[in-house]
């Protein structure tokens, strides 16, 4: 229940949760959307996934608003997951993951009621269902005589074969691949782990309304670690790559290119020291630096911090709060990003956000309850972790756009300062606005060059000032290719994060040493 | 209940040999929760369920995998042992891995540890909600106040677990927490929060109601006027809810798997005085009514206490089977139960008046470090110490340094371990550390 959100590289376990994503107005306003296919659900196709029919889903969201209800749904989902392990020159171990259940959701206002079963019967689901009632103490809501089921308007992640049917045979020989890369890559490793996830999260969402709408979510990540050793000193670091994306995904290329990260990140760490300590410049290079978008400003304009008033941004809309040319977005829309959904968790399109617009701050994260008290469109930001927990409105892909900079001026602007490069995690605190992240990887900047690589150094600063002080952003905006999760009041779920080479004025850094 | 688990348990047992696994471990849970949360005297969320799922090892001809499913529908439960077993084979041999020697299983404790709390299962909507009002109501007397969220939640879970050779145990445990957020207005934009949680397996064990509103709004009235203090290396004095996650950095690598995969600033250091001699950690599974008490561990070996760091040498690891095998260390448990710090002689308070000048942290903020060197940097957030007092509160700032390096500058533990974790660390003082700030 702490206010604090934390970021993570690669959270070894979570690959294997849910997304969504999506916009809309709720209420009335978001039966107005594309025409998509459509067919009634009297012939409900997912009675084979999850073994339910309408009649059930029907009486399960009758017992949900019997006693009132502004919004309800039932969040039916079944995932599966798969990891590997390589260590010591095998495949060594594996696990597996199933889950079904269903989350059934009556909000009133702002209030929640909330419950969960994993066992599908109608008279589980109606005992949730009364459970979760329980919030609202008004007259019934006439339940949904029929439902119209649709796809997504749009699927962001469509892959040849799901997961569900291919074959751990099939992932083998791109683990050992990416293992046999990495122990060939240098004499000094010592060590070499691979790691591979995928999953795939089938959703339903079925709300008062008497819509419904099917989600199918895959993912996949291959993470390798290598420690290497050089006269007695040993060194350890990782890369990672991640996508909704199936086995294409592994080309020998992005295998090699992954290894060669993990290798040359590690490979540096014997060369690096701590920069000094204390405020100095700090740019941030291009990709994944927008771990600072994520903590600096991106949970701070998560809407429901900010209907509590306790966000720092709560005031702040409509204020210039950057630079003209410093414009964040928040995306769901890019095509097998990590963060990329086609609808979100309440069964709204994904959509792109603008929170920042030319230095402005113009708009929350919404999910339904948010949208309802602003009396604006919802953001297809109301996302959960599992039919275990209610959705509330989360990032999906985070990043900066393009600025009139270059890299090499930007680096070159610096008299003494560090530029970051690879980091493992991070972290804010909504209020009071400080947020950190830890810079694995770096270099020192002398007198507009790099010189020393750098190591091991965590960066704190207040989101406000620090947008007010990015002065400098590039033309190279890219997104990080590695796998983030995003932590939130106990609820992970993976997101994307990019940025173009920018210039933070000034920071503090926490090195050893004063600062020159 | 707990025949219904044993049985389901014993079947998942026999299906996996039948379809051909030559050892297993089996786990089924069941669990209940109930959470409520209030914000400014309105009921916010409401939640409530049942939970259940059933967990298998399974070892293979020489290869293994782990499996945990919720779908626990006859055919479906069927399909996916005999999948599991499928995929198990698929692997690589590995000639470490074997399922627990049965000999560890012996001697299991019959301490009543008290870890279920059967008043926590007759607590009733009214009374959680009135806990919820009186909470609020004392988290919200402040002129500044902008918003107070508390909570409070319940849970109950029951586990049965067995194996192919020979292991059968179960064990039933309660938790009940409370607590809240409170968030004041500062001048300009920021809102800075505080919060307080006091959890426990009896509810006997919580302050009341009053008490933690009270404290959770004192958090947060400590964070005003934060402002960031200056680059300096001095003494560090950490009040014991923020010591906890110390000691995790320093014994996360004090493991075999860490030690067999070169991974920690702890390999060929065993023995030696790296560390303060002050300091003294032991795993003590055995705490009666302890967040982290427990007759066996995961691997269903039996629990002892373990001296861990003892007149700052490292004189045992966390092992399990399996890399123990690899680096030839006999098991003792692979997973931490509760960490029990060697305490001093006096509180907080006293230990701040004396230290005179440096840094009062009581909260960290992201950060992170690397068990391979010991090298770690991290965000805090506390109070400047001045004149032996605690002076006003700082943010923005961070430690660096090395953790061996930083443990050896420990140079005192207070009298007050913090009772709501599994890590029950007390007020760690420390010499020497480099902050860096404005």
């Amino acid at each position: 229940m702490s206010r604090r959100e934390i970021l993570r590289a690669g959270a070894v376990g979570a690959a294997a949760v849910t997304v969504p994503a999506a916009l809309s107005a709720c209420g009335g306003a978001s039966a107005v959307r594309r025409a998509t296919a459509e067919v009634t659900s009297a012939e409900n196709p997912f009675a084979a996934i999850f073994g339910v029919d309408e009649a059930q889903i029907r009486g399960a969201l009758s017992e949900l608003t019997a006693r009132g209800a502004d919004q309800a749904e039932l969040f039916f989902q079944a995932s599966r997951s798969t990891s590997i392990l390589y260590q010591d020159g095998i495949v060594s171990r594996a696990s597996g993951a199933v889950d079904l259940g269903v989350g059934l959701r009556c909000v009133v206002g702002e209030q929640t009621g909330y419950a969960y079963t994993e066992e599908l019967t109608a008279e589980a689901m109606r005992g949730a269902a009364r459970t979760a009632s329980t919030i609202a103490r008004g007259s019934a809501v006439v339940a949904p005589q029929r439902f119209v089921t649709r796809e997504p308007a749009q699927d962001r992640y469509a892959i040849e074969v799901p997961w569900r049917d291919v074959g751990v045979g099939d992932k083998l020989p791109i683990v050992q691949r990416a293992a046999e890369l990495a122990r060939a890559a240098d004499p000094s490793i010592v060590k070499v782990d691979v790691s591979w996830a995928d999953a795939e999260s089938r959703v339903l969402i079925a709300d008062m309304h008497g819509r419904m709408v099917f989600d199918e979510r895959p993912m996949t990540r291959l993470y390798v670690t290598v420690t290497a050793e050089r006269g007695g000193e040993r060194q350890t670091n990782r890369a990672n790559i991640a996508a909704r994306r199936g086995l294409d995904f592994y080309t020998e290329a992005a295998l090699a290119e992954v290894v060669q990260q993990a290798v040359d990140r590690t490979m540096i760490l014997f060369e690096a020291r701590r920069p000094p300590a204390g405020e100095m410049p700090v740019v941030l290079a291009a990709g994944a630096s927008g771990i600072l978008l994520h903590e600096a400003i991106g949970h701070g304009m998560e809407a429901d911090f900010n209907r509590k008033r306790i966000s720092i941004y709560a005031d702040m809309i409509g204020r210039q709060v950057a630079e003209p040319f410093v414009t964040i977005v928040d995306d769901g829309t890019l095509e097998h990003e990590r963060g990329a959904l086609n609808v979100d968790d309440e069964g709204q399109d994904a959509e792109r956000t603008v929170l920042v617009d030319r230095g402005r701050l113009v708009s929350y994260l919404h999910d339904g309850i948010s949208s309802r008290t602003y009396g604006t469109g919802a953001t297809g930001s109301g996302r959960r972790q599992s039919f275990r927990h209610p959705p509330m409105p989360r990032m999906r892909c985070t990043t900066m756009e393009n600025g009139p900079h270059t890299r090499d001026e930007i680096i070159g602007s610096v008299r003494r300062g560090i530029l970051a490069e690879t980091f493992t995690n991070g972290q804010v605190e909504i209020g009071a606005g400080d947020y950190t992240f830890y810079i694995k990887n770096g270099y020192l900047i002398e007198d507009g060059r790099l010189t020393a690589p750098i190591k091991d150094v965590n960066i704190i600063g207040t989101g406000p000032e620090t947008l007010r002080r990015i002065s400098m952003v590039a033309d190279d905006s890219r997104l990080d290719t590695g796998g983030w999760t995003c932590g939130k009041r106990g609820q992970s779920v993976p997101v994307s994060i990019g940025i173009p080479t920018v210039l933070v004025s000034q920071l503090t850094v926490g090195g050893e040493g004063d600062a020159a | 209940m707990l025949r219904e688990l044993q049985r389901r348990v014993a079947d998942a047992i026999q299906m996996a040999r039948e379809a051909g696994a030559d050892d297993v471990f089996a786990s089924a849970t069941r669990s209940r929760g109930v959470e409520v949360e209030v914000r400014d005297g309105e009921v916010e969320k409401l939640q409530e369920s049942v939970s259940r799922g059933l967990s298998l090892r399974l070892y293979v001809d020489g290869r293994y995998a782990t499996y945990r499913t919720s779908d626990l529908r006859p055919a479906p439960l069927r399909a996916f042992v005999r999948d599991a077993v499928a995929m198990t084979r698929a692997l690589e041999r590995d000639p470490f891995r074997v399922i627990v020697d049965p000999a560890l299983y012996a001697d299991r404790p019959t301490d009543d540890l008290q870890l279920a709390d059967p008043a926590i299962d007759r607590i009733d909507g009214d009374t959680r909600l009135a806990w919820c009002m009186t909470m609020s109501e004392r988290a919200r007397r402040h002129e500044r106040l902008v918003s107070a969220t508390v909570g409070v939640s319940d849970s109950r879970s029951i586990v049965a677990s067995a194996s192919s050779n020979g292991f059968s145990g179960h064990h039933e445990r309660t938790s009940h927490w409370r607590g809240g957020s409170v968030t004041l207005r500062e001048d300009g934009d920021a809102r800075p929060a505080g919060s307080f949680w006091a959890g426990a397996r009896h509810l006997e064990d919580v302050p009341d109601a009053a008490a933690v509103g009270e404290r959770a709004l004192a958090e947060a009235t400590r964070r005003l006027g934060a402002v960031q203090g200056p680059t300096r290396r001095t003494t560090m004095v950490v009040e014991p809810r923020a010591a906890g996650r110390l000691l995790h950095a320093l014994l996360g690598p004090a493991s075999a798997g860490a030690f067999s995969q070169e991974r920690s600033f702890w390999r060929g250091r065993e023995g030696e005085r790296v560390v303060s001699e002050r300091l003294q950690l032991i795993d003590d599974p055995l705490i009666v009514r302890g967040l982290g008490s427990r007759h066996y561990d995961g691997e269903g070996i039996s629990a002892r206490r373990l001296p861990i760091v003892e007149g700052g040498r490292l004189v045992n690891l966390y092992v399990d089977t399996y890399y123990g095998r690899k680096i030839e260390r006999a098991p003792t448990t692979g997973g931490s139960s509760n960490l029990t710090v060697g305490l001093g002689a006096r509180g907080l308070d006293a230990i701040v008046a004396d230290v005179g000048e440096g840094y009062l942290v009581t909260s960290w903020l992201g950060g992170n470090s690397d068990a391979t060197t010991g090298d770690f940097s991290m965000g805090l957030r506390g109070h400047l110490i001045e004149r032996g007092q605690r002076a006003g509160a700082v943010q923005e700032m961070n430690i660096t340094g090395n953790l061996l390096e930083l443990f050896a500058g420990l140079t005192e533990t207070g009298d007050d371990p913090w009772p709501y974790s599994s890590t029950r660390a007390p007020t760690l003082v420390f010499e020497g550390v480099q902050f860096s700030g404005a």
